[in-house]
Protein backbone atom coordinates (compact mmCIF):
# COMPACT_ATOMS: atom_id res chain seq x y z
CA UNK A 1 0.00 0.00 0.00
CA UNK A 2 1.68 3.20 -1.11
CA UNK A 3 1.59 6.09 1.34
CA UNK A 4 -0.42 8.41 -0.75
CA UNK A 5 -3.38 5.61 -0.07
CA UNK A 6 -2.52 5.05 3.37
CA UNK A 7 -2.71 9.07 4.06
CA UNK A 8 -5.74 8.92 2.00
CA UNK A 9 -7.65 5.94 4.36
CA UNK A 10 -6.48 7.64 6.89
CA UNK A 11 -8.55 10.91 6.77
CA UNK A 12 -11.41 8.39 6.29
CA UNK A 13 -10.83 6.52 9.70
CA UNK A 14 -9.71 9.84 11.45
CA UNK A 15 -13.36 11.69 10.40
CA UNK A 16 -15.44 7.94 11.50
CA UNK A 17 -12.98 7.59 14.58
CA UNK A 18 -13.67 11.46 15.70
CA UNK A 19 -17.64 11.10 14.64
CA UNK A 20 -18.03 8.18 16.59
CA UNK A 21 -16.31 9.46 20.05
CA UNK A 22 -18.61 12.72 19.41
CA UNK A 23 -21.54 10.78 19.56
CA UNK A 24 -20.52 8.56 22.47
CA UNK A 25 -20.94 12.04 24.49
CA UNK A 26 -24.92 12.29 23.67
CA UNK A 27 -25.87 8.77 25.89
CA UNK A 28 -27.38 9.23 28.94
CA UNK A 29 -28.43 13.28 28.16
CA UNK A 30 -29.86 13.12 24.62
CA UNK A 31 -33.87 14.72 25.09
CA UNK A 32 -35.26 11.56 25.69
CA UNK A 33 -34.37 7.66 26.13
CA UNK A 34 -34.89 6.58 22.77
CA UNK A 35 -31.92 9.13 21.37
CA UNK A 36 -29.98 8.04 23.94
CA UNK A 37 -29.96 4.32 22.57
CA UNK A 38 -30.01 6.13 19.12
CA UNK A 39 -26.99 7.98 19.42
CA UNK A 40 -25.26 4.95 20.89
CA UNK A 41 -25.80 2.69 18.02
CA UNK A 42 -24.75 5.09 15.44
CA UNK A 43 -21.60 5.83 17.86
CA UNK A 44 -20.95 2.25 17.96
CA UNK A 45 -21.74 2.07 13.93
CA UNK A 46 -18.57 4.86 13.10
CA UNK A 47 -16.59 3.18 15.47
CA UNK A 48 -16.22 -0.01 13.68
CA UNK A 49 -15.76 1.72 10.59
CA UNK A 50 -12.94 3.46 11.85
CA UNK A 51 -11.58 0.27 12.88
CA UNK A 52 -11.88 -1.37 9.54
CA UNK A 53 -10.30 1.20 7.87
CA UNK A 54 -7.29 1.04 10.91
CA UNK A 55 -7.35 -2.46 10.30
CA UNK A 56 -6.90 -2.07 6.40
CA UNK A 57 -4.31 0.42 6.79
CA UNK A 58 -2.49 -1.62 9.73
CA UNK A 59 -3.22 -5.17 7.23
CA UNK A 60 0.66 -6.65 6.63
CA UNK A 61 -0.47 -8.47 3.86
CA UNK A 62 0.25 -11.94 5.20
CA UNK A 63 -3.18 -12.73 6.58
CA UNK A 64 -5.01 -12.38 9.69
CA UNK A 65 -7.04 -9.54 11.35
CA UNK A 66 -4.59 -6.87 13.05
CA UNK A 67 -5.06 -7.19 16.52
CA UNK A 68 -6.31 -4.18 19.17
CA UNK A 69 -3.04 -2.85 19.91
CA UNK A 70 -2.15 -2.08 16.35
CA UNK A 71 -6.06 -0.51 15.64
CA UNK A 72 -5.67 1.82 19.04
CA UNK A 73 -1.90 2.75 18.00
CA UNK A 74 -3.12 4.30 14.61
CA UNK A 75 -6.36 5.56 16.55
CA UNK A 76 -4.76 8.02 19.59
CA UNK A 77 -1.01 7.74 19.34
CA UNK A 78 -0.81 10.00 16.50
CA UNK A 79 0.67 13.77 17.30
CA UNK A 80 -2.38 16.11 16.39
CA UNK A 81 -0.37 17.07 13.13
CA UNK A 82 -0.51 13.38 11.86
CA UNK A 83 -4.33 13.38 11.87
CA UNK A 84 -5.72 14.13 8.85
CA UNK A 85 -9.72 14.39 10.25
CA UNK A 86 -11.80 17.35 9.16
CA UNK A 87 -12.76 20.14 11.53
CA UNK A 88 -16.58 19.23 12.00
CA UNK A 89 -15.62 15.57 13.49
CA UNK A 90 -13.16 18.02 15.85
CA UNK A 91 -15.50 20.34 16.81
CA UNK A 92 -17.20 20.36 20.68
CA UNK A 93 -21.26 20.39 19.98
CA UNK A 94 -22.52 20.83 23.40
CA UNK A 95 -25.87 21.57 21.90
CA UNK A 96 -27.95 18.99 20.98
CA UNK A 97 -29.20 20.94 17.91
CA UNK A 98 -25.61 21.08 17.07
CA UNK A 99 -25.54 17.36 17.84
CA UNK A 100 -28.19 16.22 15.59
CA UNK A 101 -27.00 19.06 12.73
CA UNK A 102 -23.36 17.64 12.71
CA UNK A 103 -24.60 13.59 12.74
CA UNK A 104 -26.93 14.62 9.43
CA UNK A 105 -24.63 16.75 7.49
CA UNK A 106 -21.86 14.43 8.41
CA UNK A 107 -23.78 11.09 7.58
CA UNK A 108 -25.35 12.50 4.67
CA UNK A 109 -21.59 13.29 3.46
CA UNK A 110 -20.43 9.77 4.64
CA UNK A 111 -23.04 8.22 2.58
CA UNK A 112 -21.63 9.59 -0.50
CA UNK A 113 -18.01 8.52 0.44
CA UNK A 114 -18.69 5.46 0.95
CA UNK A 115 -20.42 5.50 -2.55
CA UNK A 116 -16.70 6.25 -4.21
CA UNK A 117 -14.86 3.05 -3.24
CA UNK A 118 -17.75 0.23 -3.10
CA UNK A 119 -15.85 -0.84 -6.45
CA UNK A 120 -12.49 -0.23 -5.01
CA UNK A 121 -9.51 -2.64 -5.88
CA UNK A 122 -8.97 -3.09 -1.99
CA UNK A 123 -11.13 -6.11 -1.03
CA UNK A 124 -11.69 -5.23 2.25
CA UNK A 125 -12.27 -1.88 1.59
CA UNK A 126 -15.10 -2.91 -1.09
CA UNK A 127 -16.46 -4.97 1.70
CA UNK A 128 -16.65 -2.22 4.83
CA UNK A 129 -18.51 -0.06 1.97
CA UNK A 130 -21.21 -2.63 1.74
CA UNK A 131 -21.28 -3.36 5.26
CA UNK A 132 -21.18 0.42 5.98
CA UNK A 133 -23.94 1.90 3.10
CA UNK A 134 -26.57 -0.65 4.87
CA UNK A 135 -25.97 1.03 7.90
CA UNK A 136 -25.65 4.67 6.77
CA UNK A 137 -28.76 4.69 5.53
CA UNK A 138 -30.32 4.00 9.12
CA UNK A 139 -28.18 7.04 10.55
CA UNK A 140 -29.73 9.40 7.72
CA UNK A 141 -33.22 8.04 8.21
CA UNK A 142 -33.02 8.74 12.15
CA UNK A 143 -31.80 12.08 11.76
CA UNK A 144 -33.93 12.85 9.00
CA UNK A 145 -37.05 11.62 11.13
CA UNK A 146 -35.97 14.19 13.94
CA UNK A 147 -35.39 17.18 11.55
CA UNK A 148 -38.54 16.67 9.88
CA UNK A 149 -40.30 17.34 13.30
CA UNK A 150 -38.08 19.80 14.62
CA UNK A 151 -38.34 21.77 11.71
CA UNK A 152 -42.23 22.63 11.66
CA UNK A 153 -41.54 24.77 14.85
CA UNK A 154 -40.50 28.05 14.98
CA UNK A 155 -37.99 27.64 18.35
CA UNK A 156 -36.69 24.23 17.07
CA UNK A 157 -36.58 25.33 13.47
CA UNK A 158 -34.05 28.82 14.80
CA UNK A 159 -32.09 26.37 16.78
CA UNK A 160 -31.47 24.23 13.80
CA UNK A 161 -30.94 26.73 11.24
CA UNK A 162 -28.73 28.73 14.29
CA UNK A 163 -26.21 24.88 14.00
CA UNK A 164 -26.54 24.84 10.23
CA UNK A 165 -25.16 28.43 9.62
CA UNK A 166 -22.10 27.29 12.02
CA UNK A 167 -21.38 23.97 11.35
CA UNK A 168 -21.91 24.22 7.19
CA UNK A 169 -18.56 25.94 6.48
CA UNK A 170 -16.68 23.18 9.08
CA UNK A 171 -18.67 20.57 7.30
CA UNK A 172 -17.73 21.35 3.84
CA UNK A 173 -13.95 20.17 5.03
CA UNK A 174 -14.98 16.76 5.16
CA UNK A 175 -14.63 16.93 1.33
CA UNK A 176 -11.13 18.48 1.76
CA UNK A 177 -8.93 15.88 -0.10
CA UNK A 178 -5.80 14.13 1.81
CA UNK A 179 -2.68 14.89 0.03
CA UNK A 180 -2.56 11.45 -1.12
CA UNK A 181 -6.28 10.93 -2.57
CA UNK A 182 -5.01 11.05 -6.43
CA UNK A 183 -2.63 8.25 -5.85
CA UNK A 184 -5.63 6.21 -4.43
CA UNK A 185 -7.70 7.18 -7.17
CA UNK A 186 -4.61 6.26 -9.83
CA UNK A 187 -4.27 2.56 -7.68
CA UNK A 188 -8.16 1.95 -8.15
CA UNK A 189 -8.36 2.46 -4.23
CA UNK A 190 -11.34 5.20 -4.61
CA UNK A 191 -13.20 6.09 -8.14
CA UNK A 192 -12.83 9.68 -7.90
CA UNK A 193 -12.29 12.74 -5.59
CA UNK A 194 -14.82 13.19 -2.89
CA UNK A 195 -15.06 16.75 -4.00
CA UNK A 196 -16.07 16.13 -7.29
CA UNK A 197 -19.50 14.98 -5.14
CA UNK A 198 -19.46 18.44 -2.88
CA UNK A 199 -22.32 19.82 -5.23
CA UNK A 200 -24.76 16.79 -5.15
CA UNK A 201 -24.25 17.02 -0.65
CA UNK A 202 -24.72 20.92 -1.30
CA UNK A 203 -28.27 19.99 -3.35
CA UNK A 204 -29.06 17.40 -0.26
CA UNK A 205 -27.91 20.31 2.39
CA UNK A 206 -30.22 23.00 0.54
CA UNK A 207 -33.32 20.33 0.05
CA UNK A 208 -33.36 19.42 3.72
CA UNK A 209 -33.17 23.11 5.03
CA UNK A 210 -34.87 24.71 2.41
CA UNK A 211 -34.76 27.87 4.23
CA UNK A 212 -31.29 28.87 4.54
CA UNK A 213 -29.43 30.02 1.41
CA UNK A 214 -26.46 28.18 1.78
CA UNK A 215 -24.79 29.93 -1.24
CA UNK A 216 -24.20 32.43 1.15
CA UNK A 217 -22.49 30.28 3.86
CA UNK A 218 -18.47 30.68 3.06
CA UNK A 219 -16.74 27.73 3.56
CA UNK A 220 -13.15 28.29 4.30
CA UNK A 221 -10.27 26.84 1.62
CA UNK A 222 -8.92 23.93 1.50
CA UNK A 223 -5.69 23.16 3.29
CA UNK A 224 -5.07 19.13 2.94
CA UNK A 225 -6.83 18.66 6.61
CA UNK A 226 -3.72 19.81 8.12
CA UNK A 227 -4.73 22.20 10.45
CA UNK A 228 -6.89 20.87 13.60
CA UNK A 229 -9.53 22.70 15.22
CA UNK A 230 -9.07 24.64 18.20
CA UNK A 231 -11.10 22.15 20.50
CA UNK A 232 -8.75 18.88 18.86
CA UNK A 233 -6.62 19.41 21.82
CA UNK A 234 -9.31 19.10 24.44
CA UNK A 235 -10.56 16.42 22.35
CA UNK A 236 -7.90 14.03 21.87
CA UNK A 237 -6.44 14.33 25.84
CA UNK A 238 -10.07 13.01 26.97
CA UNK A 239 -9.78 10.18 24.59
CA UNK A 240 -6.13 9.27 25.77
CA UNK A 241 -6.88 9.72 29.55
CA UNK A 242 -6.67 6.83 30.65
CA UNK A 243 -4.50 5.24 28.52
CA UNK A 244 -2.02 8.09 28.84
CA UNK A 245 -1.90 6.52 32.67
CA UNK A 246 0.13 3.72 32.03
CA UNK A 247 1.66 3.66 28.30
CA UNK A 248 2.38 0.14 28.60
CA UNK A 249 -1.22 -1.76 30.07
CA UNK A 250 -3.34 -3.62 28.25
CA UNK A 251 -6.75 -2.77 29.21
CA UNK B 1 -60.86 -5.76 31.36
CA UNK B 2 -59.23 -9.09 32.23
CA UNK B 3 -59.50 -10.96 36.08
CA UNK B 4 -61.09 -9.33 39.01
CA UNK B 5 -60.74 -10.32 42.65
CA UNK B 6 -63.50 -9.83 45.06
CA UNK B 7 -61.18 -9.67 47.90
CA UNK B 8 -57.31 -9.40 48.77
CA UNK B 9 -58.02 -13.09 50.31
CA UNK B 10 -58.92 -14.05 47.21
CA UNK B 11 -55.77 -12.50 45.32
CA UNK B 12 -53.44 -14.02 47.25
CA UNK B 13 -55.00 -17.38 46.77
CA UNK B 14 -54.75 -17.18 42.94
CA UNK B 15 -50.98 -16.02 43.30
CA UNK B 16 -50.70 -18.57 46.37
CA UNK B 17 -51.70 -21.07 43.13
CA UNK B 18 -48.92 -19.42 41.13
CA UNK B 19 -51.17 -17.13 39.35
CA UNK B 20 -49.81 -14.32 36.54
CA UNK B 21 -51.48 -10.90 37.05
CA UNK B 22 -51.35 -9.57 33.63
CA UNK B 23 -52.00 -5.21 33.38
CA UNK B 24 -55.31 -5.36 31.86
CA UNK B 25 -56.41 -7.45 35.12
CA UNK B 26 -58.53 -5.52 37.89
CA UNK B 27 -55.73 -6.29 40.79
CA UNK B 28 -55.69 -4.92 44.25
CA UNK B 29 -54.52 -1.25 44.15
CA UNK B 30 -51.80 -2.47 47.21
CA UNK B 31 -50.27 -4.80 44.41
CA UNK B 32 -50.77 -2.37 41.35
CA UNK B 33 -48.68 0.26 44.11
CA UNK B 34 -46.37 -1.99 45.33
CA UNK B 35 -45.59 -3.25 41.62
CA UNK B 36 -44.94 -0.33 40.19
CA UNK B 37 -42.77 0.98 43.16
CA UNK B 38 -40.80 -1.93 42.40
CA UNK B 39 -40.36 -1.66 38.78
CA UNK B 40 -39.86 1.99 39.12
CA UNK B 41 -36.77 1.86 41.33
CA UNK B 42 -35.59 -0.80 39.12
CA UNK B 43 -36.10 1.45 36.20
CA UNK B 44 -34.85 4.70 37.79
CA UNK B 45 -31.31 2.22 38.74
CA UNK B 46 -30.84 1.70 35.81
CA UNK B 47 -31.59 4.67 34.14
CA UNK B 48 -28.65 6.07 36.95
CA UNK B 49 -26.69 3.58 36.55
CA UNK B 50 -26.29 4.08 32.57
CA UNK B 51 -25.47 7.85 33.35
CA UNK B 52 -23.02 6.52 36.46
CA UNK B 53 -20.87 5.22 33.45
CA UNK B 54 -21.75 7.41 30.82
CA UNK B 55 -19.07 9.70 32.11
CA UNK B 56 -15.85 7.49 31.35
CA UNK B 57 -17.07 5.71 28.19
CA UNK B 58 -15.56 8.94 25.59
CA UNK B 59 -12.15 7.97 27.72
CA UNK B 60 -11.94 3.85 27.34
CA UNK B 61 -8.67 2.90 26.53
CA UNK B 62 -9.40 1.12 22.94
CA UNK B 63 -11.45 1.68 19.94
CA UNK B 64 -13.29 -2.21 19.62
CA UNK B 65 -13.54 -1.58 24.03
CA UNK B 66 -15.26 1.56 23.70
CA UNK B 67 -17.79 0.18 21.26
CA UNK B 68 -18.27 -2.74 23.84
CA UNK B 69 -18.55 -0.55 26.64
CA UNK B 70 -20.91 1.75 24.55
CA UNK B 71 -23.23 -1.07 24.00
CA UNK B 72 -22.97 -2.29 27.70
CA UNK B 73 -24.59 1.24 28.48
CA UNK B 74 -26.89 1.16 25.66
CA UNK B 75 -28.62 -2.13 27.27
CA UNK B 76 -28.46 -0.67 30.77
CA UNK B 77 -30.01 2.55 29.56
CA UNK B 78 -32.81 0.44 27.40
CA UNK B 79 -33.29 -1.84 30.65
CA UNK B 80 -34.51 1.24 31.71
CA UNK B 81 -36.83 2.12 28.91
CA UNK B 82 -38.41 -1.10 28.86
CA UNK B 83 -39.19 -1.09 32.33
CA UNK B 84 -40.45 2.78 32.29
CA UNK B 85 -43.06 1.16 29.54
CA UNK B 86 -43.92 -1.89 32.02
CA UNK B 87 -44.10 0.80 34.42
CA UNK B 88 -46.19 3.57 33.37
CA UNK B 89 -48.67 0.55 31.70
CA UNK B 90 -49.90 0.45 35.48
CA UNK B 91 -51.50 4.01 35.03
CA UNK B 92 -49.52 5.37 38.24
CA UNK B 93 -47.52 7.75 36.58
CA UNK B 94 -46.26 8.48 33.07
CA UNK B 95 -43.15 7.79 32.32
CA UNK B 96 -41.85 11.90 31.48
CA UNK B 97 -43.28 12.10 35.32
CA UNK B 98 -41.25 8.96 36.33
CA UNK B 99 -38.16 10.31 34.74
CA UNK B 100 -38.64 14.01 36.42
CA UNK B 101 -39.53 12.60 39.58
CA UNK B 102 -36.20 10.98 39.72
CA UNK B 103 -34.43 13.79 38.48
CA UNK B 104 -36.30 16.13 40.96
CA UNK B 105 -34.43 13.50 43.86
CA UNK B 106 -38.34 12.78 44.34
CA UNK B 107 -38.08 8.91 43.52
CA UNK B 108 -35.49 6.27 44.89
CA UNK B 109 -32.62 4.65 42.86
CA UNK B 110 -30.14 1.87 44.44
CA UNK B 111 -27.48 2.49 46.92
CA UNK B 112 -24.31 1.66 44.30
CA UNK B 113 -25.29 5.39 41.59
CA UNK B 114 -25.17 7.44 44.79
CA UNK B 115 -21.26 7.12 44.55
CA UNK B 116 -18.62 9.25 42.50
CA UNK B 117 -16.41 6.67 39.83
CA UNK B 118 -13.18 8.55 40.22
CA UNK B 119 -11.10 6.19 38.12
CA UNK B 120 -11.23 3.95 35.05
CA UNK B 121 -10.78 0.79 37.63
CA UNK B 122 -14.30 2.39 39.18
CA UNK B 123 -15.74 1.51 35.95
CA UNK B 124 -14.62 -1.61 35.80
CA UNK B 125 -15.70 -2.90 39.39
CA UNK B 126 -18.85 -1.30 38.36
CA UNK B 127 -19.48 -4.04 35.54
CA UNK B 128 -17.69 -6.88 38.04
CA UNK B 129 -19.18 -5.96 41.40
CA UNK B 130 -22.23 -4.69 40.64
CA UNK B 131 -23.44 -6.19 37.57
CA UNK B 132 -22.50 -9.19 39.67
CA UNK B 133 -25.08 -8.54 42.23
CA UNK B 134 -27.37 -7.20 39.42
CA UNK B 135 -27.68 -10.65 38.43
CA UNK B 136 -28.81 -12.91 40.84
CA UNK B 137 -31.23 -10.05 42.48
CA UNK B 138 -32.82 -10.26 39.26
CA UNK B 139 -32.73 -13.97 38.79
CA UNK B 140 -34.65 -13.92 42.34
CA UNK B 141 -37.43 -11.69 40.71
CA UNK B 142 -37.50 -13.29 37.24
CA UNK B 143 -38.16 -16.77 39.16
CA UNK B 144 -41.18 -16.81 40.43
CA UNK B 145 -42.79 -13.34 39.28
CA UNK B 146 -46.09 -12.77 39.63
CA UNK B 147 -46.26 -9.87 37.26
CA UNK B 148 -46.40 -11.03 33.74
CA UNK B 149 -45.26 -8.31 32.45
CA UNK B 150 -42.34 -7.61 34.19
CA UNK B 151 -41.27 -11.12 34.14
CA UNK B 152 -41.17 -11.23 30.49
CA UNK B 153 -39.00 -8.20 30.08
CA UNK B 154 -36.70 -9.51 32.78
CA UNK B 155 -35.80 -12.16 31.12
CA UNK B 156 -34.01 -10.47 28.77
CA UNK B 157 -32.54 -8.11 30.93
CA UNK B 158 -31.26 -10.50 32.82
CA UNK B 159 -29.52 -12.37 29.57
CA UNK B 160 -27.72 -8.60 28.78
CA UNK B 161 -26.56 -8.51 32.32
CA UNK B 162 -25.05 -12.18 31.96
CA UNK B 163 -22.97 -10.16 29.21
CA UNK B 164 -21.98 -7.55 31.50
CA UNK B 165 -20.94 -9.40 34.19
CA UNK B 166 -18.35 -11.94 31.20
CA UNK B 167 -17.39 -8.33 30.34
CA UNK B 168 -16.61 -7.22 33.65
CA UNK B 169 -14.37 -10.62 34.30
CA UNK B 170 -12.49 -10.81 31.39
CA UNK B 171 -11.69 -6.95 32.03
CA UNK B 172 -10.43 -7.62 35.51
CA UNK B 173 -8.59 -10.63 34.04
CA UNK B 174 -6.74 -8.04 31.73
CA UNK B 175 -5.80 -6.10 34.42
CA UNK B 176 -5.16 -8.74 37.10
CA UNK B 177 -2.69 -9.35 34.66
CA UNK B 178 -1.44 -5.58 33.95
CA UNK B 179 1.15 -3.36 35.37
CA UNK B 180 1.39 -2.49 38.59
CA UNK B 181 -0.55 0.95 37.67
CA UNK B 182 -3.09 -0.64 36.97
CA UNK B 183 -3.09 -3.35 39.53
CA UNK B 184 -2.97 -0.75 42.17
CA UNK B 185 -5.86 1.60 40.58
CA UNK B 186 -8.22 -1.92 40.39
CA UNK B 187 -7.34 -2.45 44.37
CA UNK B 188 -8.30 0.92 45.27
CA UNK B 189 -11.54 0.46 43.13
CA UNK B 190 -11.97 -2.86 45.11
CA UNK B 191 -11.80 -1.14 48.33
CA UNK B 192 -13.97 1.59 47.25
CA UNK B 193 -16.93 -0.40 45.75
CA UNK B 194 -17.00 -3.59 47.64
CA UNK B 195 -18.87 -1.96 50.54
CA UNK B 196 -21.79 -0.26 48.83
CA UNK B 197 -22.07 -3.56 45.82
CA UNK B 198 -22.79 -5.57 48.76
CA UNK B 199 -24.90 -3.27 50.34
CA UNK B 200 -26.87 -3.62 47.39
CA UNK B 201 -28.89 -6.62 48.64
CA UNK B 202 -29.89 -4.62 51.57
CA UNK B 203 -30.49 -5.60 55.29
CA UNK B 204 -31.58 -9.23 56.18
CA UNK B 205 -35.44 -10.53 54.85
CA UNK B 206 -37.51 -9.66 57.04
CA UNK B 207 -39.81 -13.18 57.41
CA UNK B 208 -43.42 -10.83 56.69
CA UNK B 209 -42.07 -9.70 53.36
CA UNK B 210 -45.01 -8.75 51.25
CA UNK B 211 -42.67 -8.93 48.04
CA UNK B 212 -41.94 -12.38 48.97
CA UNK B 213 -45.57 -12.97 49.77
CA UNK B 214 -46.61 -11.56 46.26
CA UNK B 215 -43.92 -13.35 44.81
CA UNK B 216 -41.78 -10.53 43.54
CA UNK B 217 -39.03 -12.16 45.38
CA UNK B 218 -37.80 -15.53 45.44
CA UNK B 219 -34.88 -15.36 47.47
CA UNK B 220 -33.88 -14.09 50.93
CA UNK B 221 -31.58 -11.14 50.78
CA UNK B 222 -28.82 -12.47 52.87
CA UNK B 223 -28.86 -15.61 50.97
CA UNK B 224 -27.96 -14.01 48.21
CA UNK B 225 -25.10 -11.48 49.41
CA UNK B 226 -24.01 -14.88 50.95
CA UNK B 227 -23.81 -16.20 47.55
CA UNK B 228 -21.93 -12.81 46.12
CA UNK B 229 -19.46 -12.98 48.61
CA UNK B 230 -18.73 -16.81 47.61
CA UNK B 231 -18.27 -15.86 44.22
CA UNK B 232 -16.57 -12.84 44.65
CA UNK B 233 -14.18 -13.59 47.23
CA UNK B 234 -11.67 -16.42 46.23
CA UNK B 235 -12.25 -14.57 42.36
CA UNK B 236 -10.44 -11.75 43.62
CA UNK B 237 -8.25 -13.26 45.77
CA UNK B 238 -6.99 -16.14 43.28
CA UNK B 239 -6.50 -12.44 40.64
CA UNK B 240 -3.76 -10.96 43.96
CA UNK B 241 -6.01 -9.12 44.91
CA UNK B 242 -7.57 -8.24 49.37
CA UNK B 243 -10.76 -7.63 50.09
CA UNK B 244 -11.09 -4.63 52.60
CA UNK B 245 -13.08 -6.76 55.01
CA UNK B 246 -11.34 -7.40 58.04
CA UNK B 247 -13.89 -9.32 59.58
CA UNK B 248 -14.12 -11.78 56.63
CA UNK B 249 -14.05 -15.18 57.73
CA UNK B 250 -13.55 -18.38 55.95
CA UNK B 251 -14.21 -21.85 56.57
CA UNK B 252 -11.89 -24.48 55.46
CA UNK B 253 -14.11 -27.74 55.91
CA UNK B 254 -16.83 -25.98 53.53
CA UNK B 255 -14.45 -23.62 51.83
CA UNK B 256 -17.30 -20.80 52.98
CA UNK B 257 -16.36 -17.11 53.19
CA UNK B 258 -18.67 -14.80 55.67
CA UNK B 259 -18.36 -11.36 55.20
CA UNK B 260 -17.71 -9.30 58.38
CA UNK B 261 -20.27 -7.01 60.19
CA UNK B 262 -22.18 -4.73 57.93
CA UNK B 263 -22.32 -1.20 58.23
CA UNK B 264 -25.67 -0.01 57.31
CA UNK B 265 -25.61 3.21 57.74
CA UNK B 266 -24.32 4.24 54.18
CA UNK B 267 -26.94 2.88 52.88
CA UNK B 268 -29.32 4.91 54.74
CA UNK B 269 -28.01 7.65 54.06
CA UNK B 270 -28.57 6.92 50.03
CA UNK B 271 -31.99 5.56 50.62
CA UNK B 272 -32.48 9.43 52.13
CA UNK B 273 -31.23 10.83 49.12
CA UNK B 274 -27.54 11.84 50.85
CA UNK B 275 -25.07 9.54 49.33
CA UNK B 276 -21.45 10.68 48.45
CA UNK B 277 -22.66 11.57 45.24
CA UNK B 278 -26.31 12.08 45.44
CA UNK B 279 -26.95 15.76 44.76
CA UNK B 280 -24.18 16.25 41.65
CA UNK B 281 -25.40 13.13 40.09
CA UNK B 282 -29.02 14.38 39.95
CA UNK B 283 -28.49 17.77 39.76
CA UNK B 284 -26.29 17.21 36.24
CA UNK B 285 -29.07 14.83 34.95
CA UNK B 286 -31.47 17.69 35.93
CA UNK B 287 -29.81 20.56 34.09
CA UNK B 288 -28.95 18.07 30.70
CA UNK B 289 -33.01 17.37 30.95
CA UNK B 290 -33.67 20.93 31.25
CA UNK B 291 -31.54 22.06 28.23
CA UNK B 292 -33.12 19.23 26.10
CA UNK B 293 -36.75 20.16 26.49
CA UNK B 294 -36.95 22.50 23.69
CA UNK B 295 -37.21 19.18 21.53
CA UNK B 296 -39.38 17.28 24.01
CA UNK B 297 -41.68 20.65 23.52
CA UNK B 298 -41.54 20.10 19.70
CA UNK B 299 -42.40 16.46 19.55
CA UNK B 300 -45.12 17.47 21.82
CA UNK B 301 -46.75 19.90 19.44
CA UNK B 302 -46.45 17.54 16.09
CA UNK B 303 -49.79 16.67 14.93
CA UNK B 304 -50.25 13.20 15.17
CA UNK B 305 -48.91 10.58 12.51
CA UNK B 306 -45.95 13.70 11.77
CA UNK B 307 -43.65 11.26 14.02
CA UNK B 308 -43.40 7.72 12.00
Amino acid sequence: MTPGTIEFLLAFADDEHLMGQQHTEWIGIAPFLEEDMAFASIAQDELSHAALLYSIVADSGEGGEPDDQVINRLAFDRSAAEYRSAQIVEVACTEWAHALVRHWLYDTAEDLRWSLVKQSELESLRDAAAHAAREERFHIRHADGLIDVLLRTPDSAKRLADAVGELLPLATGLFDPASGEAEAIEAGVASAPFDTLLPEWADRVQTRFPDIDIGSISAPAFTGRMYRHDDFAVLITRINSVRGIDPTAVW
Amino acid sequence: MGRTWSSMNEFEAFLNEGGMVEVDDDMPDEYRATVFRFIELHANSELMGGLTERDWIPMTPGLRHKMTVLAKTQDEIGHGHLLYMVAADLGIKTRREMIEDLFAGRSRFHNVFHYPVRTWGDQVAICLLVDGAAVPSQKAVYKDCSYGPYKRILKRIIAEEGFHLRLGEERVLRISQGTDAQRAMFQQSINDWWWPALRLFGPDSKPDDKLARWRLKSEKNEVMRAGWVQKFVPMLHSYGFTIPDPGLTHDPETDTWTCGPIDWEPLKRTMAMDGPDTARRIAEASTAWETTQWVRNALDAAPAGVIA
